[in-house]
C-alpha cells in the first residue's frame, strides 16, 4: 500500500438527504487488483461515478500517481486512462458494434472523416484477441447481453487505459465467459494496468484480487488482503452482522407429493428458434430450478408461459386446466405471476408510488374501473408488511429504496394477486447478501404455502440451495432433470455445457 | 437488389417512384400534352418542395438526437420579413438581406438549445415558445403589412447561367448531400446518432452531449431560415404568416423518410425524399377533378398509409 496509485482522500458526497459516502479514505496500488465489496446502499456505485467524473463529490478529493485529479466530466476521465466497464448496458442499440466501441473517440482523417477501415481493424483485432462471436459491423441490439459486456470491454482497451475499473462485470456471464474475462484482465494487469473490481460475488474477488476493500453504508470498514483474509471475515464486514445461514432445503418441510395434476404442465412447448418441445411439470408446494447458460432459452420460455410471447406449438395446464394464454392479463386471469429478470426495466413504475406499484397487477386482474384508495392501502400495506420491504412510506417512488427492497415489490406486486405458478427470472440478480437470504426465504415461504415457484437462474449455488428439482437447458432444450438431494455443480454444468463444450466461446445469439 | 433493400433511403424512394407513376397513369390525358408529367411542373414541385426539404433536414437532425423542433415554420416566416426589411426597407443587397435573415435561424437554434440543455426543458416545450415567439416578432416588425420583394427582384433573373427557378432544388439537393455525408461519415453525424440512441451511455462515454444537441438545433435553425430565403425569394414577398403550420410539413417529411421520433434512427436524405413525396401530392392532387376537399384528407391519410408501407419494405429487406 505504500505505491502511489489511486488514492480516495475522504471523499463525501450526499444526495438530498441521503448520505451516500460519509467520507472513504483509501488506496489501490499502482498494478494492483483490487476489489471493492459492499451491500448495495454501501456507496460502491457513486464512489466509481466519482471516479468517473459523473459526480462531483462534495468533500474530498481523488489522486493518481500522487497528483490531485478533479474530473469535471466522463471525457477528462477518459482522456486520464481511466476506463469504465459499467454494470448496466451502457450500449448504443442503435449503431454497429465498431461504433459502440469507438463512441465519442473515433479514429478520424485530418479532415475529421471518420477512418472506417482502421476502426473496423481495430475492433476485429479486439474481438478475436475476447473471442467475442461477433462481426464488427453487427447492428448491437442484435448482440446478446454476455457479448455486449465483453464489447464493453473491449471499448475500455481500445485505448491506453492505465486503470480499468468493472462494475459488476460478471452478472450475466457465464462461468466459461468469466474465465476468459479474467484471463484478458490478468493479461492487463502484466501490462502495468491497474484493475479495481467491483462486485458481489466473493468468489471471484478472491480469484482476481489481491486485496479487497470492504465499504458499509457509505463509509471504509477496512482494506484486507487477500492472502489473509477468509471470506466469512469480509461477509461480516460487509454486513455488519455474522453471515446469515443458508435456505434450509425442503428436508426441513416434507417432499411435496405429485396430486393427481400438477400445478403447472408444460407439454411440447417451442417457440423455434429460442427453444423447442419442452415438457415440465411443477407440483404444488415445489420449487423447479431452470438452470442453464446464457442463450440457452430459460427466459424465452418464461415470457412465453406469461403470454409475452407467442409459441409456435405445445400445451400448457395450470391445475389440470388447460390454459390459453395470449397476453400477460391472460396469464394473469390463469393463475400465473412473472417476476421478470431485469427489475428496472421490466418490473417497476419509476414514476409511481409504491402503493401504485404494488396494487398494479391485482387491479390488472379484477379489472378493477374505479380506484379505492382504502383498498389499495390495505392490499399494498398487506405485502409491504409480509415481505418486510423497508419503506419510510408507501407514498414514496421505488428509487428510494435499496435494489433488494426494489425486488421485494416486483415480487410483491405479482404476490398480491395470489398466483398458483410463480415464475421467477434471476430473483436475486444485482442484490447484495441479506437481501437475497430474505427473498430466498420468501420463494420458500410462498412454497411452503402451496405455490408452485419455476426459477430461472443462472447462480448455480442458489439453485442449488433452494430447488427441490432441477431442469437444464443446454440450446433450447431441455436436456436434464436433476432431483435437488443428488445435484452437484459439477452433474449440472455437465449437463448444461455437454462437457466437450465447456471451454468453447459463448454462442453469440442469447 | 437485396442489398439496395437495405440502403434506408430506397424504400422512401421507391415510394416516391410508385407515386409519380400512380399520378402519372391516373392523370393522362385523353388529348394533348400531360398536365402532370411535364418539364415545368416537374421543376414547380421541385422548386415549393425545397422549401420543405430544406428545413426537413434540420428536422431530421433533431429527431435523430432523440428531440423535436417545433419552431420551423415560425423561422421561415420570420426569415422571409427580415430579409424583406433588409432589401426592401434597408435596401441592401439581396445576399447581405439573406444573411440577416440567417441570423433568424442561427437565434432560434441557439435560444431552443439553450433552453433545453441549459434550462433542461423538455424539446417539444422549448421549441413550442421559440416558436410563438418568433412568429410574433415577425408581425410586430411588419405591422399586418408585408415587404414586396418581386418589385426589386431582377426578371429573367440566371445565376452562373442557371434560371433562378432551378436554384431552390440546386440548394436543396447539395445541403442533402453534404448533411449525408457529415451524418454517415464524420465524427459529429456519428454523435447525432449516438446521443438519440442512448443518452445516458452518451454522456458516460464521455461525449459533450449539451454541444451536440446545441449543433443540431443550431443547425435546424439555419436550414430552416434558408427555407425562409428560398420562400421569400420564390413567393417574391417577405410576410409574418407565412409559411404558417409548415412545422408539421416538415417533421412528417422526415418521418415519412425513414426517422424514428424516438431518436437513434433516420437519414437527412430520406427526409429530403419524404419532402418531394408531399410536394408531388400538393401538386396533382388540386389537378383531380373533385378532390379539391379531399386534400387535406388525403395528405393525413397519406402519412399512415406510407409509413406504414415503409415499415413493411424494411422488414422485408431485413427478412
Amino acid at each position: 500500500m505504500t505505491t502511489a496509485g489511486l488514492a480516495f482522500r475522504d471523499v463525501a458526497k450526499a444526495f438530498g438527504a441521503v448520505q451516500a459516502l460519509r467520507g472513504v479514505s483509501f488506496t489501490v496500488a499502482a498494478g494492483d487488483a483490487h476489489a471493492c465489496v459492499g451491500e448495495n446502499g454501501a456507496g460502491k456505485s457513486t464512489l466509481l461515478k466519482i471516479l468517473a467524473g459523473i459526480i462531483r463529490p462534495d468533500r474530498g478529493d481523488l489522486s493518481w500517481a500522487g497528483d490531485r485529479i478533479h474530473f469535471s466530466s466522463p471525457r477528462e476521465a477518459l482522456e486520464r486512462g481511466i476506463g469504465m466497464v459499467y454494470q448496466e448496458m451502457l450500449a448504443f442499440p442503435n449503431l454497429s458494434v465498431t461504433a459502440n466501441i469507438f463512441a465519442g473517440r473515433e479514429i478520424t482523417s485530418p479532415w475529421g472523416r471518420l477512418d472506417e477501415r482502421a476502426m473496423r481493424a481495430r475492433t476485429q483485432e479486439l474481438l478475436t484477441q475476447l473471442h467475442v462471436p461477433v462481426t464488427p459491423d453487427t447492428s448491437m441490439e442484435r448482440v446478446s447481453t454476455a457479448c455486449a459486456q465483453l464489447v464493453q470491454v473491449a471499448r475500455a482497451l481500445a485505448f491506453d487505459c492505465r486503470v480499468l475499473v468493472l462494475d459488476e462485470p460478471t452478472t450475466s456471464l457465464t462461468d466459461a465467459e468469466v474465465d476468459h474475462l479474467f484471463s484478458v484482465v490478468g493479461r492487463l494487469r502484466q501490462q502495468g494496468v491497474t484493475v479495481l473490481f467491483v462486485s458481489h460475488r466473493l468468489p471471484e474477488v478472491y480469484r482476481l484480487c489481491d486485496h479487497i476493500t470492504v465499504l458499509r453504508d457509505g463509509q471504509f470498514v477496512g482494506t484486507f488482503e487477500r492472502a489473509t483474509t477468509p471470506s466469512d471475515d469480509i461477509v461480516r464486514a460487509m454486513v455488519g452482522r455474522e453471515p446469515p445461514k443458508r435456505v434450509p432445503r425442503a428436508a426441513s418441510s416434507p417432499v411435496p407429493q405429485f396430486p393427481s395434476s400438477p400445478a403447472l404442465r408444460v407439454r411440447g412447448l417451442a417457440r423455434r428458434p429460442a427453444f423447442d418441445d419442452v415438457s415440465f411439470e411443477v407440483a404444488s408446494g415445489e420449487i423447479v430450478g431452470m438452470f442453464g447458460l446464457v442463450g440457452s432459452g430459460r427466459t424465452e420460455i418464461l415470457e412465453t408461459l406469461f403470454g409475452l410471447a407467442t409459441p409456435d406449438a405445445g400445451q400448457v395446464a395450470v391445475d389440470g386446466r388447460a390454459v390459453n394464454v395470449r397476453s400477460a392479463r391472460d396469464a394473469a386471469r390463469a393463475g400465473l405471476a412473472l417476476v421478470p429478470e431485469n427489475r428496472q426495466r421490466q418490473g417497476l413504475f419509476f414514476n409511481l408510488s409504491l402503493r401504485h406499484n404494488l396494487v398494479l397487477p391485482l387491479a390488472a386482474k379484477q379489472g378493477v374501473g374505479l380506484i379505492r384508495d382504502a383498498a389499495e392501502e390495505a392490499a399494498a400495506g398487506a405485502q409491504v408488511e409480509s415481505l418486510s420491504i423497508k419503506t419510510p412510506n408507501m407514498r414514496v417512488t421505488p428509487d428510494a429504496l435499496s435494489g433488494g427492497n426494489q425486488q421485494k415489490i416486483v415480487a410483491g406486486k405479482w404476490l398480491a394477486t395470489t398466483p398458483r405458478v410463480l415464475l421467477l427470472d434471476e430473483p436475486t440478480k444485482g442484490v447484495d447478501v441479506g437481501a437475497k437470504f430474505e427473498i430466498h426465504n420468501l420463494i420458500r415461504r410462498q412454497a411452503d404455502a402451496g405455490m408452485a415457484c419455476l426459477m430461472v437462474s443462472s447462480d448455480l449455488p442458489e439453485v442449488l440451495a433452494l430447488a427441490d428439482r432441477i431442469l437444464v437447458m443446454r440450446e433450447g432444450h431441455l436436456c436434464g432433470e436433476l432431483q435437488g438431494a443428488d445435484a452437484t455443480e459439477e452433474a449440472v454444468m455437465r449437463l448444461a455445457t455437454h462437457d466437450v463444450e465447456a471451454d468453447q466461446p459463448p454462442r453469440g445469439r442469447a | 437488389m437485396k442489398q439496395l433493400w437495405r440502403v434506408r433511403e430506397f424504400s422512401t424512394l421507391m415510394i416516391l417512384v410508385l407515386e409519380v407513376a400512380f399520378f402519372t397513369w391516373y392523370l393522362w390525358p385523353s388529348d394533348g400534352g400531360h398536365p402532370f408529367l411535364n418539364v415545368g411542373n416537374a421543376l414547380l414541385i421541385l422548386k415549393y418542395s425545397s422549401i420543405y426539404g430544406i428545413a426537413a433536414i434540420g428536422a431530421a437532425i433533431v429527431i435523430i438526437t432523440g428531440g423535436i423542433d417545433l419552431s420551423s415554420g415560425a423561422v421561415i416566416g420570420l426569415t422571409s420579413v427580415v430579409t424583406g426589411y433588409f432589401f426592401v426597407q434597408a435596401d441592401w443587397s439581396l445576399t447581405a438581406s439573406a444573411v440577416m435573415g440567417l441570423m433568424v435561424g442561427l437565434s432560434a437554434g441557439l435560444a431552443s438549445s439553450w433552453l433545453i440543455v441549459g434550462m433542461r426543458l423538455p424539446p417539444f416545450i422549448a421549441t413550442l415558445g421559440v416558436m410563438g415567439i418568433w412568429r410574433g416578432v415577425g408581425y410586430i416588425i411588419t405591422e399586418a403589412r408585408f415587404y414586396d420583394l418581386s418589385a426589386k427582384l431582377p426578371r429573367n433573373w440566371t445565376v452562373a447561367g442557371v434560371s433562378i427557378d432551378w436554384v431552390p432544388p440546386l440548394v436543396m439537393v447539395t445541403l442533402a448531400a453534404v448533411f449525408q455525408v457529415l451524418m454517415k461519415r464524420f465524427q459529429w453525424g456519428r454523435a447525432i446518432f449516438a446521443v438519440g440512441g442512448n443518452e445516458t451511455a452518451a454522456l458516460f462515454s464521455g461525449l459533450r452531449v449539451g454541444l451536440v444537441k446545441t449543433t443540431a438545433y443550431v443547425t435546424a435553425g439555419l436550414l430552416a431560415a434558408i427555407s425562409g430565403v428560398v420562400l421569400a425569394v420564390v413567393q417574391g414577398q417577405g410576410k409574418a404568416d407565412l409559411a404558417n403550420g409548415y412545422e408539421l410539413d416538415i417533421i412528417a417529411s422526415a418521418v415519412v423518410g425513414g426517422t424514428s421520433l424516438t431518436g437513434g434512427r433516420g437519414s437527412v436524405a430520406g427526409a429530403v425524399l419524404g419532402a418531394l413525396i408531399f410536394g408531388v401530392l400538393r401538386n396533382a392532387l388540386p389537378q383531380i377533378p373533385g378532390a379539391t376537399f379531399y386534400d387535406r384528407v388525403i395528405v393525413g391519410l397519406a402519412v399512415i398509409v406510407i409509413v406504414v408501407m415503409d415499415q413493411v419494405m424494411v422488414r422485408r429487406g431485413e427478412a
